[in-house]
């Protein structure tokens, strides 16, 4: 992990870009777990929705900028984080509303 | 976005999701105008771990977490229903433990995103005595409410749920299900359960025979255990001390008889069995004496069990004779709403929804703490 000279006081960070298949569903994200704060002071966070490198402006990517005073703090929070993630992406995939109604129709 | 105003004259469903302990439930209920609610679909999952182990937050969390949307497809499949069918989607803001609370909710959240429905935080003790009272009938009684992570002696009074006397530290479960890892008991289906199973064999010589049709082959010793009442309030930290240390005294016979070093007379006159027995019937005694002097207190003479410890059918026997001795009854429910479910979360969930109360999406946090009376009880109007 790379120093961040902006902000010696969290010389830890990270960026995770997670790309979803349209911008709403990267908004359903971004808005179902930027409610939680970060548990500890040492751990800072910043969550958004981003537009893909394409041409297509729509904001798909939830982009997570993690911020930590120690690697391992850092580590730690984003290894929750991620849980957190596939969680919301595996509500997604199977309890969305689109999903529901074609099994409904088998 | 408000209630609407004609919600009361057509039937309201709404999806419950409980995990602030180590049961993830999840159901559908539904209020119809001038009918019982009906249980549409009441699905739960139990993360057992092994013996001698309680269930640490961080893997109860991963368990909720890997079976949501298994258990969720699971009640909307039983109940039969569509999502644009549902009204508001319930989930239990607190009191628990955090990391399995916030797993839950961020399903929660992300469901109601997903379906474009309003959310409502519930708080999980008001959930048990909202469903206690909607199984049992019962009008307003004392409610006692008894689980792993929850003691409490409870009246209603004006829009509250007062709290009258509780544990002063643990939880009565928490003292059973950490004995029961004590004794190494197994903890599936719950350890409370196999420690009245095992309360239970102290009646018989042959420790096979715990079924109620075998006659009672045996007088279970009861031993001198700590009994610790402090007016309204009960502790219970003491007692599983004095439990442990008498259960380490079983332990080191069996150690010398292994060794062939016995002494007979070293040999305890005890069984685990005498001790589950004693120490169910202590911390029942004094359950039942906290229970009583609220209802002098407020001259009632009903009385309402609910949470896991409400299972237990030792307690409900002891609650029982003395409620009847005031000339009142008991009223338990059965496994299916005692111990934690989403049933109960839906139920109380779909009230406040009825009342206009919705919890917006940014507020949709969890916490470890919440006062039973932090909430406002607005569907009563008695």
């Amino acid at each position: 992990m790379e120093g961040n000279a902006a902000d010696p006081a969290f010389p830890c960070s990270i960026t995770v870009d997670i790309p979803f298949p349209t911008a709403r569903l990267a908004s359903v994200a971004l808005r179902a777990l930027r409610v939680d704060k970060e548990l500890s002071p040492l751990v800072s966070r910043d969550l958004s929705a981003v537009a893909g490198a394409g041409g297509d402006d729509s904001e798909t990517i939830l982009r997570t900028e993690y911020k930590a005073t120690t690697n391992r703090m850092l580590r730690v929070a984003v290894n929750s984080f991620m849980d957190s993630a596939a969680l919301v992406v595996e509500v997604m995939e199977q309890l969305d509303v689109d999903v529901l109604a074609q099994q409904q129709q088998e | 976005m408000p209630t609407p105003p004609d919600i009361l004259s057509r039937p309201r469903l709404s999806l419950g999701l409980e995990g602030s302990a180590n049961k993830l439930g999840i159901g559908v209920i539904q209020h119809t105008p001038n009918q019982p609610p009906e249980i549409l679909s009441n699905i739960r999952d139990t993360f057992v771990s092994p013996p001698g182990t309680g269930f640490l937050p961080k893997d109860t969390a991963a368990h909720h977490r890997r079976i949501f949307v298994l258990v969720a497809l699971k009640a909307l499949r039983a109940a039969n229903i569509t999502t644009s069918q549902i009204d508001c989607i319930s989930y239990t803001r607190g009191p628990g433990m955090g990391a399995p609370l916030t797993s839950v909710a961020i399903g929660a959240r992300t469901l109601s995103l997903l379906w474009n429905k309003p959310l409502v935080g519930v708080n999980h003790c008001v959930g048990h005595i909202e469903m206690g009272r909607c199984i049992t009938g019962a009008s307003n009684p004392i409610v006692l409410y008894v689980s792993g992570g929850n003691t409490q002696v409870i009246a209603y009074s004006s829009n509250r749920y007062r709290i009258f006397g509780e544990t002063l530290d643990i939880a009565v479960g928490n003292c059973l299900d950490r004995f029961a890892r004590t004794l190494n008991i197994s903890n599936d289906p719950a350890p409370g359960y196999n420690i009245e199973q095992l309360a239970k064999a102290a009646f018989h010589s042959n420790p096979a025979d715990i079924s109620h049709k075998s006659p009672k082959t045996r007088e279970p010793l009861l031993l001198d255990l700590p009994y610790a009442v402090k007016g309204m309030d009960c502790s219970f930290s003491g007692i599983l001390a004095s439990a442990d240390i008498l259960a380490s005294q079983l332990y080191v016979a069996a150690k010398k008889q292994k060794q062939k070093n016995t002494d007979e007379d070293a040999n305890p006159k005890f069984t685990p069995a005498d001790l589950c027995f004693s120490l169910q019937e202590t911390v029942f005694a004094m359950l039942v004496e906290i229970t009583e002097r609220a209802m002098a207190h407020v001259g009632t003479s009903q009385v309402l069990i609910v949470g896991g410890v409400g299972c237990n059918e030792r307690l409900q026997e002891m609650m029982g004779t003395m409620a009847s001795s005031r000339g009142g009854s008991v009223y338990a429910t059965d496994e299916r709403f005692c111990i934690d479910n989403g049933i109960m979360i839906a139920h109380a969930g779909l009230l406040a929804y009825e009342t206009g109360f919705e919890t917006p999406l940014e507020d949709a946090t969890v916490t470890q703490r919440f006062r039973t009376d932090e909430v406002f009880v607005k569907w009563r109007d008695d």
